[in-house]
């Protein structure tokens, strides 16, 4: 996992919880810490840092997940406009992701590893997002895109078709926008 | 140094901390995004000269700027994700680029109208981002093509799904010779480093395009000829075995015009080897104009261009395919004899030739290329033999007769190497009442291995042509001298028995005749009194001093001289006054028409002449006895003839 979402983790919980709250969950969960945007740490530091926020407050890891992934949303506008410049709305932005922000990424990190979403319109007009990680984090997806969308003043609902948690092949969430 | 605040409180002491902890975190994110710039920024440069490394490597392997481009294209919109990319080359001239055929489109379908309407597309200087480049040598952007005034092709490209453009030159130093330009779908960022790999991408395309450009200007100096600008031989027959090979698919009409210029070694060297390559230049833009303007347009439509090439000093050849009849060909050689006869205005005046035209057509058989040139010349030669401006198509007759002449050329070098000749005599009587013996005519005979003995008619000629006739002249001369020596001791009652030889003109004109004759004479010891050299009327015509000169200086050792064959040339008769002559011929012709008036008024008018000047006059041919009385009282003193002796053999012409 790369540094910037423990940066983006420890933003967030700190400004949502308080300053002690980020030292609290890092010495309970054990992980070591030190971050940077600049590093790539274990998946196991920040599932350890979800487990233990999501016990201490009573609840899921999902939970957790999602709530990260929307409010770090903003976040990530601030630090990178250049990614949200271009797009009128959560859809086109949700879009880019493979095309324009994954390799940028990689500009930053070579040979990361980025999960690569397939796209597709449902007959009902939805989007139809498939996903395939071993960190299994369709959740934190799940909260990007409620944040994306929320960054573009829509609203979204989001249905999880099918989750390798519950043993399916692959995560297939359906999003449908309001407007 | 003291405390700086030693009595702080615990809390205003966390307080600080928190507030140190906070600028810490504050320059860590600072760090990270300087760093993050860095890495993103050294990441882009490394795609970029990866690129341009890419582009440099495909440009090294290119031989053409077309290749080159077409990788160039690919590679570049494979980098960037520019969904369209287009090659144009740019005219000799620079007043127009057109479209190559050369592209890269992603996703191909949606843009094919977009495609059509550019891949072939013609701009002129201004029009568009091509025609910007084009009026200005430099790269031209087009970030926001919605908002572009006046570009047809901006609308159609916005209509394509294109948000921005722009064009880049490509050059050899400052020579715009090509430009590319593309297309993309997303917004365009332009950043120093991209412009710099496209510039530099635009010099290695153009350092492609100049070694093209040298190449095919080294091939062009391998296969023309720098004076006139003609293709050469090489050129020819790089050209005819296309022409042949597709002659032999389809059995078209393939046809082959060698053209010598008569006349051109004179002008070169009377005026000078400036005026000869002005007269080759204008005969070299002649015989284009004449394909121009005759031949091309009774050719076929969709036949090939006629080719003319310079293949020797003053040798033209014309390949011509699908040629439709003989009557075409020779129609063009006439078009051709008529141009090339006008004269050419030179520094020293005005050169006049004319033009020998041999053509070779293949038909139905497989010649090579070689054969086909052989054939052309052949009837080139053939066309020479018969005068100005003529033209001769080869036949298989013509081959036949050429054969035919080849092998005896070669028997005849063979024969005077193992010398097959023999002389044979033929008296020379005094037409008085005993027709006694004066002197023999010397006749060569060649005893020819298969064919056995020969007249001169049938191979003196071909010994002139290849240059054998001196090598024979001097041993006919020899061999006379040799024998008129015998003859003194078997006849040694004076006046000696005289033996009369001729000499050919190339032998009469080296320049070391007299000399020969005198060596000659030393060497076999013979009385030069004996010895009687004929010169025919054109030969002693063609330098009247020199002639006179060298019989003079023969004469002062002994020698007679004949003047041979006269009557047949159209020599004044004031010119004979000046030649030293002891003797002269009259053809054959004016005996065997003895009958005629006219003939006699000849015979003796030649008589009187000959009388007033001193000459002794022999008549040739005289075959019957009316003839030579007849001869008799016009005061003809001398005569041979059947009548009086047929040529023979030494012995058997010596015995009486």
């Amino acid at each position: 996992m790369k540094g910037v979402i423990f940066n983006l983790l420890e933003e967030v919980v700190t400004r949502q919880m308080g300053t002690d709250a980020w030292g609290e969950l890092v010495d309970a969960a054990g992980v070591s810490g030190v971050y940077t945007s600049l590093g790539s740490y274990d998946d196991a530091e920040v599932l350890a840092l979800v487990e233990t926020a999501a016990v201490s407050l009573n609840q899921s890891p999902g939970d957790i997940l999602r709530w990260f992934g929307r409010s770090a949303l903003p976040l990530l506008a601030e630090r990178y406009p250049v990614f949200f410049e271009d797009h009128k709305n959560a859809r086109t932005f949700i879009l880019s992701v493979n095309d324009i922000i994954h390799p940028e990424v990689r500009k930053l990190y070579s040979g990361a590893g980025c999960p690569h979403f397939h796209f597709e319109d449902a007959a009902d007009g939805r989007l139809l997002v498939g996903y395939r990680s071993a960190r299994q984090m369709c959740q934190l997806a799940h909260g990007f895109v409620e944040g994306a969308s929320g960054h573009f003043g829509q609203e979204v609902e989001v249905e999880h078709l099918q989750c390798m948690l519950k043993g399916d092949p692959m995560c297939r969430l359906a999003l449908a926008w309001n407007a | 140094m003291t405390q700086f605040s030693p009595s702080l409180e615990p809390e205003a002491r966390l307080a600080r901390l928190a507030r140190q902890l906070d600028r810490e975190r504050q320059a860590r994110a600072q760090a990270e995004a300087i760093a993050e710039k860095g890495l993103r920024d050294l990441y882009e440069n490394q795609q970029w000269l990866a690129l341009l490394q890419r582009v440099t490597d495909g440009a090294n392997r290119s031989t053409r700027l077309t290749d080159a481009m077409r990788m160039a294209l690919e590679e570049i919109c494979a980098k960037t994700g520019w969904a369209f990319g287009n090659a144009l080359l740019v005219s000799e001239e620079g007043t127009l680029a057109v479209g190559a055929d050369i592209w890269f489109a992603e996703g191909e379908g949606s843009l094919l109208p977009f495609v059509e309407a550019t891949r072939t597309i013609a701009v002129g200087p201004g029009e568009g981002m091509a025609g910007d480049v084009l009026s200005r040598g430099q790269a031209s952007w087009h970030l926001d093509l919605a908002n572009e005034a006046g570009c047809e092709r901006c609308t159609l490209a916005v209509q394509s799904g294109f948000t921005a453009g722009f064009a880049i030159p490509v050059l050899i130093r400052s020579e715009l010779v090509a430009i590319l330009e593309f297309f993309s779908r997303t917004p365009i960022r332009v950043d120093e480093q991209m412009q710099s790999t496209l510039h530099q991408i635009g010099v290695q395309l153009g350092y492609v395009a100049e070694r093209e450009r040298n190449r095919a200007a080294l091939l062009h100096e391998a296969r023309h000829d720098a004076l006139t600008g003609l293709g050469n031989r090489k050129h020819l027959a790089e050209l005819a075995a296309g022409a042949l090979t597709r002659h032999w698919q389809t059995g078209s009409r393939l046809a082959l015009l060698a053209i010598d210029l008569d006349g051109f070694k004179a002008i070169n060297d009377s005026l000078g080897h400036h005026a000869g390559d002005t007269v080759l230049v204008a005969t070299a833009r002649r015989l284009e104009r004449c394909i121009g303007q005759v031949l091309r347009p009774l050719q076929d439509r969709g036949s090939s261009l006629p080719l003319v090439a310079r293949v020797g000093g003053d040798e033209f050849v014309v390949l011509v395919e699908d040629a439709p009849s003989a009557d075409f060909l020779n129609h063009f050689a006439e078009n051709l004899h008529e141009v090339l006869a006008q004269p050419i205005n030179v520094d020293g005046g005005q050169a006049e030739l004319a033009a020998a035209i041999g053509i070779a057509v293949c038909i139905r058989d497989r010649p090579t290329i070689d054969q086909l040139l052989r054939d052309a010349d052949l009837a080139m030669y053939e066309a020479k033999s018969r005068g100005r401006s003529q033209t001769v198509i080869f036949s298989s007759e013509l081959g036949e007769a050429t054969r035919q002449r080849r092998i005896l050329e070669a028997e005849l070098k063979e024969a005077i190497h193992k010398c097959q000749f023999v002389l044979h005599y033929q008296p020379i009587v005094a037409l008085d009442d005993g027709h006694h013996v004066v002197g023999y005519e010397a006749l060569v005979r060649w005893q020819h291995p298969s064919k056995g003995l020969l007249h001169p008619g049938e191979f003196i000629e071909i010994a002139e042509e290849c240059g054998l006739i001196t090598f024979l002249g001097g041993w006919i001369l020899e061999e006379a001298c040799r024998a008129a020596a015998r003859l003194a001791e078997l006849y040694p009652r004076k006046p000696l028995r005289f033996i009369s030889v001729n000499v050919a003109a190339p032998q009469f004109l080296a320049s070391n005749f007299a000399d020969r004759v005198r060596k000659t004479l030393m060497r076999t010891g013979v009385t030069p009194e004996q010895i009687r050299l004929e010169i025919t009327e054109s030969v002693a015509i063609a330098d009247p001093d020199r002639t006179a000169a060298v019989l003079q200086q023969v004469r002062e050792w002994g020698v007679q001289t004949s003047l041979d064959d006269f009557g047949t040339g159209y020599s004044s008769l004031s010119y004979l006054k000046q030649l030293p002559f002891d003797t002269l011929k009259i053809d054959r012709s004016f005996v065997n028409d003895l009958q005629s008036d006219k003939s006699q008024s000849i015979v003796q008018a030649i008589m009187d002449l000959a009388r007033s000047i001193d000459l002794k006059v022999v008549a040739e041919g005289i075959e019957t006895a009316g003839q030579g009385d007849t001869l008799a009282k016009l005061g003809c003193g001398y005569a041979q003839g059947y009548w009086f002796g047929r040529p023979s053999p030494e012995n058997e012409a010596f015995a009486s």
